[in-house]
Protein backbone atom coordinates (compact mmCIF):
# COMPACT_ATOMS: atom_id res chain seq x y z
CA UNK A 1 0.00 0.00 0.00
CA UNK A 2 3.23 2.35 -0.44
CA UNK A 3 1.80 3.25 -3.19
CA UNK A 4 -1.31 5.35 -1.93
CA UNK A 5 -1.31 9.05 -4.08
CA UNK A 6 -3.96 10.82 -2.29
CA UNK A 7 -3.79 13.06 0.41
CA UNK A 8 -3.53 11.82 4.27
CA UNK A 9 -4.45 13.47 7.01
CA UNK A 10 -1.90 16.26 8.66
CA UNK A 11 -0.40 15.40 11.80
CA UNK A 12 -2.58 17.29 13.87
CA UNK A 13 -2.04 16.06 17.84
CA UNK A 14 -5.88 16.65 17.87
CA UNK A 15 -7.04 14.94 15.43
CA UNK A 16 -4.69 11.77 16.35
CA UNK A 17 -7.34 9.72 18.47
CA UNK A 18 -9.92 10.03 15.44
CA UNK A 19 -7.63 8.07 13.38
CA UNK A 20 -6.61 5.49 15.75
CA UNK A 21 -10.03 4.66 16.80
CA UNK A 22 -10.47 4.93 12.74
CA UNK A 23 -7.84 2.32 12.63
CA UNK A 24 -9.86 -0.49 15.02
CA UNK A 25 -13.01 0.31 12.64
CA UNK A 26 -14.46 2.90 15.55
CA UNK A 27 -16.20 5.73 14.60
CA UNK A 28 -15.31 8.67 17.37
CA UNK A 29 -16.33 12.39 17.79
CA UNK A 30 -14.67 14.54 20.30
CA UNK A 31 -17.36 14.81 23.08
CA UNK A 32 -17.56 17.09 26.56
CA UNK A 33 -17.29 15.72 30.25
CA UNK A 34 -19.01 18.51 31.22
CA UNK A 35 -22.06 19.39 29.25
CA UNK A 36 -22.06 16.89 26.64
CA UNK A 37 -21.73 18.23 23.43
CA UNK A 38 -20.17 16.02 20.69
CA UNK A 39 -18.56 17.88 18.00
CA UNK A 40 -16.59 17.73 15.14
CA UNK A 41 -13.73 18.28 14.31
CA UNK A 42 -11.84 18.41 17.42
CA UNK A 43 -10.74 21.65 19.46
CA UNK A 44 -8.92 22.46 22.49
CA UNK A 45 -12.14 23.84 24.40
CA UNK A 46 -15.64 22.67 23.90
CA UNK A 47 -17.43 25.37 21.39
CA UNK A 48 -20.17 25.59 23.79
CA UNK A 49 -19.14 25.69 27.13
CA UNK A 50 -15.25 26.39 26.77
CA UNK A 51 -14.33 23.34 29.18
CA UNK A 52 -11.29 21.58 28.61
CA UNK A 53 -12.15 18.13 29.91
CA UNK A 54 -12.95 16.47 26.46
CA UNK A 55 -12.86 12.65 25.46
CA UNK A 56 -13.15 10.39 22.40
CA UNK A 57 -16.44 9.06 22.34
CA UNK A 58 -17.94 6.09 19.97
CA UNK A 59 -20.62 7.12 17.67
CA UNK A 60 -23.35 4.56 16.29
CA UNK A 61 -21.70 4.63 12.83
CA UNK A 62 -25.33 5.40 11.27
CA UNK A 63 -25.96 9.00 9.74
CA UNK A 64 -28.06 10.64 7.02
CA UNK A 65 -27.21 12.21 3.48
CA UNK A 66 -26.79 16.02 3.66
CA UNK A 67 -25.53 16.72 0.23
CA UNK A 68 -23.38 15.40 -2.34
CA UNK A 69 -20.93 16.40 -5.40
CA UNK A 70 -19.19 14.89 -8.19
CA UNK A 71 -15.56 16.24 -8.83
CA UNK A 72 -15.06 16.32 -13.07
CA UNK A 73 -11.75 17.82 -12.03
CA UNK A 74 -8.88 16.50 -10.32
CA UNK A 75 -7.30 18.62 -7.99
CA UNK A 76 -4.97 16.32 -6.54
CA UNK A 77 -2.55 13.92 -9.00
CA UNK A 78 -3.81 10.62 -6.81
CA UNK A 79 -7.45 11.31 -7.86
CA UNK A 80 -7.03 11.87 -11.67
CA UNK A 81 -7.56 8.30 -12.48
CA UNK A 82 -10.87 8.21 -10.44
CA UNK A 83 -12.65 11.39 -12.07
CA UNK A 84 -15.34 11.88 -11.91
CA UNK A 85 -15.52 11.14 -8.57
CA UNK A 86 -18.08 12.09 -5.62
CA UNK A 87 -18.11 13.48 -2.05
CA UNK A 88 -20.71 13.73 0.16
CA UNK A 89 -21.39 15.58 3.33
CA UNK A 90 -23.09 13.15 5.97
CA UNK A 91 -25.12 13.65 9.30
CA UNK A 92 -24.25 11.45 12.05
CA UNK A 93 -27.20 10.29 14.37
CA UNK A 94 -25.44 12.03 16.87
CA UNK A 95 -25.45 15.29 15.31
CA UNK A 96 -21.54 16.52 13.63
CA UNK A 97 -21.52 16.36 10.46
CA UNK A 98 -18.87 15.02 7.80
CA UNK A 99 -16.90 14.91 4.89
CA UNK A 100 -16.74 11.90 3.00
CA UNK A 101 -17.31 9.50 -0.10
CA UNK A 102 -19.75 6.84 -0.75
CA UNK A 103 -18.85 3.48 -0.50
CA UNK A 104 -20.34 0.73 -2.68
CA UNK A 105 -22.96 1.30 -4.99
CA UNK A 106 -25.03 4.55 -4.87
CA UNK A 107 -27.80 5.56 -7.24
CA UNK A 108 -28.20 8.51 -9.47
CA UNK A 109 -29.13 10.84 -8.12
CA UNK A 110 -28.94 10.33 -4.03
CA UNK A 111 -31.52 12.55 -1.73
CA UNK A 112 -31.36 14.17 1.16
CA UNK A 113 -31.92 11.52 3.94
CA UNK A 114 -30.77 8.87 2.42
CA UNK A 115 -29.86 6.34 5.48
CA UNK A 116 -26.11 5.71 5.73
CA UNK A 117 -23.95 3.71 7.69
CA UNK A 118 -20.06 3.96 8.11
CA UNK A 119 -17.41 1.81 6.34
CA UNK A 120 -13.46 1.92 6.68
CA UNK A 121 -11.06 1.17 3.90
CA UNK A 122 -7.65 0.92 5.17
CA UNK A 123 -5.48 3.21 2.60
CA UNK A 124 -1.93 2.66 4.16
CA UNK A 125 -0.86 0.59 6.88
CA UNK A 126 -1.69 3.24 9.34
CA UNK A 127 -4.61 5.15 8.12
CA UNK A 128 -8.45 3.91 7.48
CA UNK A 129 -10.98 5.94 5.97
CA UNK A 130 -14.43 6.25 6.87
CA UNK A 131 -16.59 5.90 4.46
CA UNK A 132 -20.69 5.28 4.18
CA UNK A 133 -22.81 2.70 2.41
CA UNK A 134 -26.20 3.61 1.21
CA UNK A 135 -28.55 1.23 3.38
CA UNK A 136 -30.82 -0.65 1.44
CA UNK B 1 -29.66 53.26 14.67
CA UNK B 2 -27.38 55.81 12.86
CA UNK B 3 -23.53 54.32 12.77
CA UNK B 4 -22.50 55.30 10.42
CA UNK B 5 -25.28 56.39 7.59
CA UNK B 6 -23.69 59.58 5.61
CA UNK B 7 -19.96 59.94 7.62
CA UNK B 8 -17.90 59.34 4.32
CA UNK B 9 -18.74 59.19 0.57
CA UNK B 10 -16.69 58.01 -2.58
CA UNK B 11 -15.10 60.39 -4.85
CA UNK B 12 -12.97 58.44 -6.82
CA UNK B 13 -12.49 54.99 -8.52
CA UNK B 14 -9.69 53.15 -10.76
CA UNK B 15 -9.18 50.02 -12.12
CA UNK B 16 -6.36 48.76 -14.08
CA UNK B 17 -6.63 47.86 -17.72
CA UNK B 18 -8.27 44.21 -17.58
CA UNK B 19 -8.57 43.27 -20.76
CA UNK B 20 -5.27 44.44 -22.08
CA UNK B 21 -3.54 42.97 -19.32
CA UNK B 22 -5.08 39.73 -19.91
CA UNK B 23 -4.55 39.81 -23.36
CA UNK B 24 -0.45 40.03 -22.65
CA UNK B 25 -0.76 37.46 -19.48
CA UNK B 26 -2.46 35.14 -22.30
CA UNK B 27 0.70 35.68 -24.19
CA UNK B 28 3.08 34.90 -21.50
CA UNK B 29 3.92 38.59 -20.67
CA UNK B 30 3.75 40.31 -17.30
CA UNK B 31 2.44 43.70 -17.53
CA UNK B 32 2.55 44.14 -13.31
CA UNK B 33 3.17 43.00 -10.04
CA UNK B 34 0.29 43.12 -7.18
CA UNK B 35 1.94 46.30 -6.44
CA UNK B 36 2.01 47.61 -9.97
CA UNK B 37 -1.30 46.99 -10.68
CA UNK B 38 -2.41 48.45 -7.29
CA UNK B 39 -0.35 51.46 -8.60
CA UNK B 40 -1.99 51.81 -11.52
CA UNK B 41 -5.45 51.74 -10.11
CA UNK B 42 -4.27 54.23 -7.27
CA UNK B 43 -3.74 56.70 -10.08
CA UNK B 44 -6.79 56.42 -11.76
CA UNK B 45 -8.76 56.79 -8.41
CA UNK B 46 -6.95 59.87 -7.86
CA UNK B 47 -7.12 61.51 -11.29
CA UNK B 48 -11.25 60.58 -11.18
CA UNK B 49 -11.53 62.17 -7.50
CA UNK B 50 -9.38 65.08 -8.99
CA UNK B 51 -7.35 65.39 -5.93
CA UNK B 52 -3.91 64.98 -5.55
CA UNK B 53 -2.15 62.35 -3.09
CA UNK B 54 -1.35 65.17 -0.26
CA UNK B 55 -5.31 65.54 0.28
CA UNK B 56 -4.43 61.86 1.39
CA UNK B 57 -4.13 60.65 5.02
CA UNK B 58 -5.33 57.34 5.38
CA UNK B 59 -4.24 53.84 3.59
CA UNK B 60 -6.10 50.28 3.23
CA UNK B 61 -4.47 48.00 1.37
CA UNK B 62 -6.08 44.55 0.17
CA UNK B 63 -5.25 41.05 1.36
CA UNK B 64 -3.11 40.33 -1.53
CA UNK B 65 -0.42 43.28 -1.40
CA UNK B 66 2.02 44.71 1.72
CA UNK B 67 0.50 47.27 3.57
CA UNK B 68 4.11 48.68 4.25
CA UNK B 69 5.02 48.25 0.59
CA UNK B 70 2.56 49.72 -1.11
CA UNK B 71 2.27 52.86 1.36
CA UNK B 72 6.42 53.21 0.33
CA UNK B 73 5.38 52.61 -3.69
CA UNK B 74 2.64 55.27 -3.55
CA UNK B 75 4.98 57.91 -1.11
CA UNK B 76 1.63 57.96 1.74
CA UNK B 77 2.68 58.77 5.40
CA UNK B 78 -0.93 58.06 6.83
CA UNK B 79 -2.50 58.93 10.22
CA UNK B 80 -4.58 55.69 9.87
CA UNK B 81 -3.54 52.69 8.15
CA UNK B 82 -5.19 49.00 7.38
CA UNK B 83 -5.53 45.78 5.45
CA UNK B 84 -8.61 44.49 4.61
CA UNK B 85 -10.70 42.70 2.40
CA UNK B 86 -12.66 45.33 0.02
CA UNK B 87 -16.27 45.24 1.90
CA UNK B 88 -14.32 45.51 5.32
CA UNK B 89 -11.60 48.23 3.49
CA UNK B 90 -14.65 50.26 2.98
CA UNK B 91 -16.55 49.90 6.24
CA UNK B 92 -12.99 50.53 8.22
CA UNK B 93 -12.53 53.80 5.98
CA UNK B 94 -15.93 54.78 7.73
CA UNK B 95 -15.07 54.03 10.87
CA UNK B 96 -11.62 56.09 11.15
CA UNK B 97 -13.37 58.84 9.09
CA UNK B 98 -16.50 58.89 11.90
CA UNK B 99 -13.27 58.41 14.68
CA UNK B 100 -11.68 61.52 13.28
CA UNK B 101 -8.28 59.57 12.81
CA UNK B 102 -8.37 60.38 8.78
CA UNK B 103 -9.93 62.53 6.67
CA UNK B 104 -9.70 61.07 3.09
CA UNK B 105 -9.14 57.23 2.99
CA UNK B 106 -7.06 55.36 -0.39
CA UNK B 107 -8.61 52.01 -0.83
CA UNK B 108 -6.02 50.03 -2.90
CA UNK B 109 -5.73 46.61 -4.31
CA UNK B 110 -4.05 44.67 -6.70
CA UNK B 111 -3.51 41.06 -7.47
CA UNK B 112 -1.46 39.28 -9.84
CA UNK B 113 -2.92 35.71 -9.48
CA UNK B 114 -3.37 34.78 -13.12
CA UNK B 115 0.13 35.65 -14.44
CA UNK B 116 1.49 34.24 -10.78
CA UNK B 117 -0.56 31.01 -11.20
CA UNK B 118 -2.26 30.84 -7.88
CA UNK B 119 -4.55 28.02 -7.52
CA UNK B 120 -7.65 27.84 -5.40
CA UNK B 121 -8.11 24.25 -4.77
CA UNK B 122 -5.26 21.50 -4.44
CA UNK B 123 -2.57 20.87 -2.35
CA UNK B 124 -1.14 24.44 -3.45
CA UNK B 125 -4.23 26.35 -2.79
CA UNK B 126 -3.26 29.87 -1.30
CA UNK B 127 -4.36 29.67 2.03
CA UNK B 128 -5.02 26.23 2.43
CA UNK B 129 -2.74 25.64 5.67
CA UNK B 130 -5.09 28.45 7.25
CA UNK B 131 -8.42 27.08 5.98
CA UNK B 132 -9.44 24.03 7.89
CA UNK B 133 -11.51 22.35 5.97
CA UNK B 134 -9.17 21.79 3.31
CA UNK B 135 -6.60 20.22 6.46
CA UNK B 136 -9.90 18.49 7.35
CA UNK B 137 -11.42 17.21 3.93
CA UNK B 138 -8.40 16.72 1.76
CA UNK B 139 -8.40 12.61 2.72
CA UNK B 140 -11.57 12.40 0.72
CA UNK B 141 -10.77 14.57 -2.22
CA UNK B 142 -12.93 17.40 -1.11
CA UNK B 143 -10.44 20.31 -1.76
CA UNK B 144 -11.59 22.84 -3.80
CA UNK B 145 -13.84 26.59 -3.37
CA UNK B 146 -16.00 25.24 -5.78
CA UNK B 147 -17.00 21.94 -4.34
CA UNK B 148 -17.75 23.91 -1.22
CA UNK B 149 -20.71 26.02 -3.45
CA UNK B 150 -21.58 23.10 -5.09
CA UNK B 151 -22.48 21.29 -1.87
CA UNK B 152 -24.86 23.78 -0.81
CA UNK B 153 -26.07 24.42 -4.02
CA UNK B 154 -27.53 21.03 -4.41
CA UNK B 155 -28.94 20.81 -1.12
CA UNK B 156 -30.60 24.37 -1.56
CA UNK B 157 -31.98 22.77 -4.97
CA UNK B 158 -33.05 20.04 -3.26
CA UNK B 159 -35.46 21.95 -0.84
CA UNK B 160 -36.58 24.87 -2.41
CA UNK B 161 -36.75 23.45 -6.67
CA UNK B 162 -34.51 26.09 -7.57
CA UNK B 163 -32.92 24.14 -10.79
CA UNK B 164 -29.82 24.13 -12.28
CA UNK B 165 -31.03 25.98 -15.38
CA UNK B 166 -32.97 28.62 -12.81
CA UNK B 167 -29.35 29.04 -11.68
CA UNK B 168 -28.06 29.25 -15.08
CA UNK B 169 -30.42 32.29 -15.28
CA UNK B 170 -26.90 34.55 -13.21
CA UNK B 171 -24.53 33.52 -15.56
CA UNK B 172 -26.78 34.28 -18.51
CA UNK B 173 -27.52 38.06 -17.14
CA UNK B 174 -24.04 38.63 -16.17
CA UNK B 175 -22.44 38.00 -19.51
CA UNK B 176 -25.01 40.15 -20.92
CA UNK B 177 -23.97 42.87 -18.55
CA UNK B 178 -20.54 42.02 -19.53
CA UNK B 179 -21.39 42.21 -23.54
CA UNK B 180 -22.48 45.94 -22.59
CA UNK B 181 -19.71 46.71 -20.89
CA UNK B 182 -15.96 47.55 -22.40
CA UNK B 183 -14.21 46.60 -19.74
CA UNK B 184 -15.19 43.25 -19.08
CA UNK B 185 -13.38 40.10 -19.78
CA UNK B 186 -15.97 37.47 -20.93
CA UNK B 187 -18.31 39.81 -23.57
CA UNK B 188 -19.81 37.02 -26.10
CA UNK B 189 -23.84 36.43 -24.82
CA UNK B 190 -24.19 32.90 -23.33
CA UNK B 191 -27.72 31.29 -23.74
CA UNK B 192 -29.68 29.34 -21.08
CA UNK B 193 -29.15 26.15 -23.34
CA UNK B 194 -25.14 27.40 -24.00
CA UNK B 195 -25.38 27.17 -20.02
CA UNK B 196 -27.03 23.95 -19.52
CA UNK B 197 -24.72 22.27 -22.51
CA UNK B 198 -21.33 23.57 -20.79
CA UNK B 199 -19.45 21.07 -18.70
CA UNK B 200 -19.50 20.45 -15.41
CA UNK B 201 -16.54 21.24 -13.42
CA UNK B 202 -17.54 20.13 -10.02
CA UNK B 203 -21.24 18.85 -9.93
CA UNK B 204 -23.89 20.65 -10.03
CA UNK B 205 -21.95 23.50 -10.67
CA UNK B 206 -20.90 24.17 -14.45
CA UNK B 207 -18.10 25.67 -15.50
CA UNK B 208 -20.23 29.20 -16.32
CA UNK B 209 -21.04 29.06 -12.19
CA UNK B 210 -17.28 29.52 -11.93
CA UNK B 211 -15.39 33.35 -11.47
CA UNK B 212 -12.55 34.21 -13.71
CA UNK B 213 -8.71 34.45 -12.74
CA UNK B 214 -7.13 37.55 -13.72
CA UNK B 215 -4.74 40.09 -13.17
CA UNK B 216 -5.66 43.51 -12.12
CA UNK B 217 -5.80 46.41 -9.43
CA UNK B 218 -8.79 48.73 -8.24
CA UNK B 219 -8.88 51.76 -6.23
CA UNK B 220 -10.89 53.87 -4.40
CA UNK B 221 -11.00 57.28 -2.28
CA UNK B 222 -13.64 57.43 0.47
CA UNK B 223 -13.64 60.76 1.94
CA UNK B 224 -15.61 62.46 5.13
CA UNK B 225 -18.96 63.85 3.41
CA UNK B 226 -18.26 67.57 3.75
CA UNK B 227 -14.38 67.63 2.76
CA UNK B 228 -15.92 65.34 -0.57
CA UNK B 229 -18.08 68.12 -0.96
CA UNK B 230 -15.06 70.49 -1.27
CA UNK B 231 -12.58 68.82 -2.78
CA UNK B 232 -14.35 66.24 -5.17
CA UNK B 233 -14.30 67.24 -9.03
CA UNK B 234 -17.58 64.77 -9.56
CA UNK B 235 -20.93 64.26 -6.92
CA UNK B 236 -19.72 62.29 -4.14
CA UNK B 237 -21.06 58.73 -3.81
CA UNK B 238 -22.75 58.73 -0.14
CA UNK B 239 -22.08 55.40 1.94
CA UNK B 240 -25.91 55.45 3.75
CA UNK B 241 -25.18 52.26 5.69
CA UNK B 242 -23.20 49.25 6.19
CA UNK B 243 -23.51 45.70 8.49
CA UNK B 244 -21.98 43.25 8.93
CA UNK B 245 -22.69 39.32 10.68
CA UNK B 246 -20.22 36.19 10.87
CA UNK B 247 -20.97 33.05 11.28
CA UNK B 248 -18.29 30.80 13.06
CA UNK B 249 -19.34 28.35 15.01
CA UNK B 250 -19.41 24.58 13.20
CA UNK B 251 -17.67 25.96 10.30
CA UNK B 252 -15.32 23.83 9.25
CA UNK B 253 -18.03 20.91 9.49
CA UNK B 254 -20.01 22.98 6.92
CA UNK B 255 -23.19 23.21 9.32
CA UNK B 256 -23.85 26.96 8.30
CA UNK B 257 -23.48 26.70 5.01
CA UNK B 258 -25.03 23.22 4.19
CA UNK B 259 -27.66 23.47 7.13
CA UNK B 260 -28.68 27.38 6.84
CA UNK B 261 -27.00 28.48 3.76
CA UNK B 262 -25.59 31.28 5.81
CA UNK B 263 -29.10 33.08 6.44
CA UNK B 264 -29.17 34.13 9.84
CA UNK B 265 -25.97 35.90 8.69
CA UNK B 266 -27.78 37.58 5.84
CA UNK B 267 -30.79 38.40 7.36
CA UNK B 268 -28.82 39.77 10.88
CA UNK B 269 -26.42 41.92 8.28
CA UNK B 270 -30.06 42.94 6.15
CA UNK B 271 -31.23 44.13 9.08
CA UNK B 272 -28.43 46.21 10.21
CA UNK B 273 -27.81 47.78 6.61
CA UNK B 274 -31.49 48.60 5.90
CA UNK B 275 -32.29 50.12 9.42
CA UNK B 276 -28.60 52.27 9.13
CA UNK B 277 -29.25 53.78 5.69
CA UNK B 278 -33.03 54.33 6.32
CA UNK B 279 -33.81 52.55 3.07
CA UNK B 280 -34.81 48.32 2.02
CA UNK B 281 -34.62 46.32 -0.83
CA UNK B 282 -37.73 47.52 -2.64
CA UNK B 283 -35.32 50.94 -2.65
CA UNK B 284 -32.86 49.08 -4.64
CA UNK B 285 -32.08 50.12 -8.05
CA UNK B 286 -28.91 47.58 -8.72
CA UNK B 287 -27.30 44.95 -6.73
CA UNK B 288 -23.92 44.01 -6.80
CA UNK B 289 -23.35 40.57 -4.89
CA UNK B 290 -19.74 38.76 -4.44
CA UNK B 291 -19.65 36.36 -7.01
CA UNK B 292 -16.94 33.82 -6.88
CA UNK B 293 -19.61 31.49 -7.99
CA UNK B 294 -23.35 32.46 -9.41
CA UNK B 295 -25.14 30.20 -6.55
CA UNK B 296 -24.32 33.62 -4.51
CA UNK B 297 -26.83 35.34 -5.74
CA UNK B 298 -30.19 33.10 -5.26
CA UNK B 299 -28.59 32.97 -1.78
CA UNK B 300 -28.59 36.62 -1.37
CA UNK B 301 -31.49 37.34 -3.02
CA UNK B 302 -33.50 35.72 -0.48
CA UNK B 303 -31.49 36.16 2.85
CA UNK B 304 -31.75 40.56 1.86
CA UNK B 305 -35.51 40.19 1.30
CA UNK B 306 -35.30 40.29 -2.42
CA UNK B 307 -37.96 37.46 -2.96
CA UNK B 308 -39.60 35.01 -0.82
CA UNK B 309 -37.87 32.80 1.00
CA UNK B 310 -37.21 29.54 -1.23
CA UNK B 311 -39.04 31.42 -4.40
CA UNK B 312 -35.65 32.17 -6.13
CA UNK B 313 -35.89 30.17 -8.59
CA UNK B 314 -38.75 31.10 -9.83
CA UNK B 315 -38.35 34.83 -8.80
CA UNK B 316 -34.69 34.68 -11.70
CA UNK B 317 -36.42 33.47 -14.28
CA UNK B 318 -39.29 34.85 -14.43
CA UNK B 319 -38.96 38.78 -12.99
CA UNK B 320 -35.72 38.79 -13.71
CA UNK B 321 -31.99 39.65 -12.78
CA UNK B 322 -30.37 40.82 -16.36
CA UNK B 323 -30.46 44.78 -16.80
CA UNK B 324 -33.68 45.85 -18.13
CA UNK B 325 -35.42 43.33 -15.95
CA UNK B 326 -36.99 43.63 -11.87
CA UNK B 327 -33.80 43.88 -10.36
CA UNK B 328 -30.23 44.24 -12.44
CA UNK B 329 -27.66 42.02 -10.47
CA UNK B 330 -24.29 42.46 -11.05
CA UNK B 331 -24.11 45.47 -13.56
CA UNK B 332 -21.21 45.26 -14.82
CA UNK B 333 -20.89 41.26 -15.29
CA UNK B 334 -19.26 40.57 -11.95
CA UNK B 335 -16.49 38.11 -11.22
CA UNK B 336 -17.79 35.73 -14.15
CA UNK B 337 -17.60 38.24 -16.68
CA UNK B 338 -16.39 41.32 -15.83
CA UNK B 339 -13.04 40.58 -13.47
CA UNK B 340 -12.04 38.43 -10.66
CA UNK B 341 -11.41 41.38 -8.23
CA UNK B 342 -12.36 39.79 -4.94
CA UNK B 343 -15.17 42.01 -4.33
CA UNK B 344 -13.50 45.32 -5.14
CA UNK B 345 -14.80 45.72 -8.64
CA UNK B 346 -17.95 45.78 -7.21
CA UNK B 347 -17.60 48.76 -5.51
CA UNK B 348 -16.59 50.38 -8.63
CA UNK B 349 -19.61 49.34 -10.57
CA UNK B 350 -21.66 50.42 -7.68
CA UNK B 351 -20.50 53.63 -7.65
CA UNK B 352 -20.43 54.58 -11.15
CA UNK B 353 -23.97 53.11 -11.08
CA UNK B 354 -25.32 55.82 -9.04
CA UNK B 355 -23.22 58.64 -11.02
CA UNK B 356 -24.83 57.74 -14.24
CA UNK B 357 -21.54 56.73 -16.29
CA UNK B 358 -22.24 53.36 -16.91
CA UNK B 359 -23.04 53.96 -21.05
CA UNK B 360 -25.04 50.76 -22.47
CA UNK B 361 -25.49 49.57 -19.06
CA UNK B 362 -26.20 52.08 -17.35
CA UNK B 363 -29.28 51.35 -14.75
CA UNK B 364 -31.97 54.32 -15.60
CA UNK B 365 -32.55 56.69 -12.55
CA UNK B 366 -29.73 54.68 -10.36
CA UNK B 367 -30.30 56.25 -6.89
CA UNK B 368 -29.45 53.33 -4.56
CA UNK B 369 -26.94 50.51 -5.21
CA UNK B 370 -27.01 47.82 -2.40
CA UNK B 371 -23.83 45.93 -2.34
CA UNK B 372 -23.59 42.23 -0.46
CA UNK B 373 -21.60 39.42 -0.27
CA UNK B 374 -21.71 36.10 2.42
CA UNK B 375 -17.73 34.89 1.70
CA UNK B 376 -17.62 31.93 4.27
CA UNK B 377 -20.81 32.89 6.24
CA UNK B 378 -18.85 36.50 6.89
CA UNK B 379 -21.61 38.38 5.39
CA UNK B 380 -20.89 41.94 4.97
CA UNK B 381 -23.70 44.96 3.17
CA UNK B 382 -22.95 48.26 1.60
CA UNK B 383 -25.99 50.67 0.64
CA UNK B 384 -24.40 53.42 -1.79
CA UNK B 385 -26.08 55.77 -3.03
CA UNK B 386 -26.90 59.27 -4.28
ZN1 LIG C 1 -19.02 21.58 26.88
Amino acid sequence: MSAYRKPLPTDDPLMAPFWQNAKARRLSVQSCRDCGDKHFPPGPVCPKCLSEDQEWEPVSGRAALVSWVRFHRAYWDGFVGEVPYDVCLVALEEGPLLVSNFSGPVPDDPKAGTPLEVVFEDVTDTVALPKFRIVA
Amino acid sequence: MNGLKGVAAVIGVGESDYVGDHARVRAGEKPHDSNGYAAVAFKRAIEDAGISRDDIDGLIVGPTVAYERIGEVLGINPTWGGQQDAMLAVIEACMAIKSGLATCVALVYGNDQRSAAVQYGGPEAMGGNMFLSYVYHAPWGFTSQGSLYAMMFRRFSELTGCTERHLGEVAVAQRLAASLNPGALMRKPITLDDYMASPYICAPLHLFDYCLINDGGVALIVCEAEKAKRIAAKKPVAIHGVGRFDLNRGATSLEPRLLDFYRPAQEACAKQVYDMAGVGPEDMDAVQIYDSFSCHIPFALEGYGYCRSGDVGRFMAEEGIALGRKLPVNTGGGHLSHSYMQGWNHQVEAVRQVRGECGARQVEDCRFVHYNSDVAGKAVSIIYGV
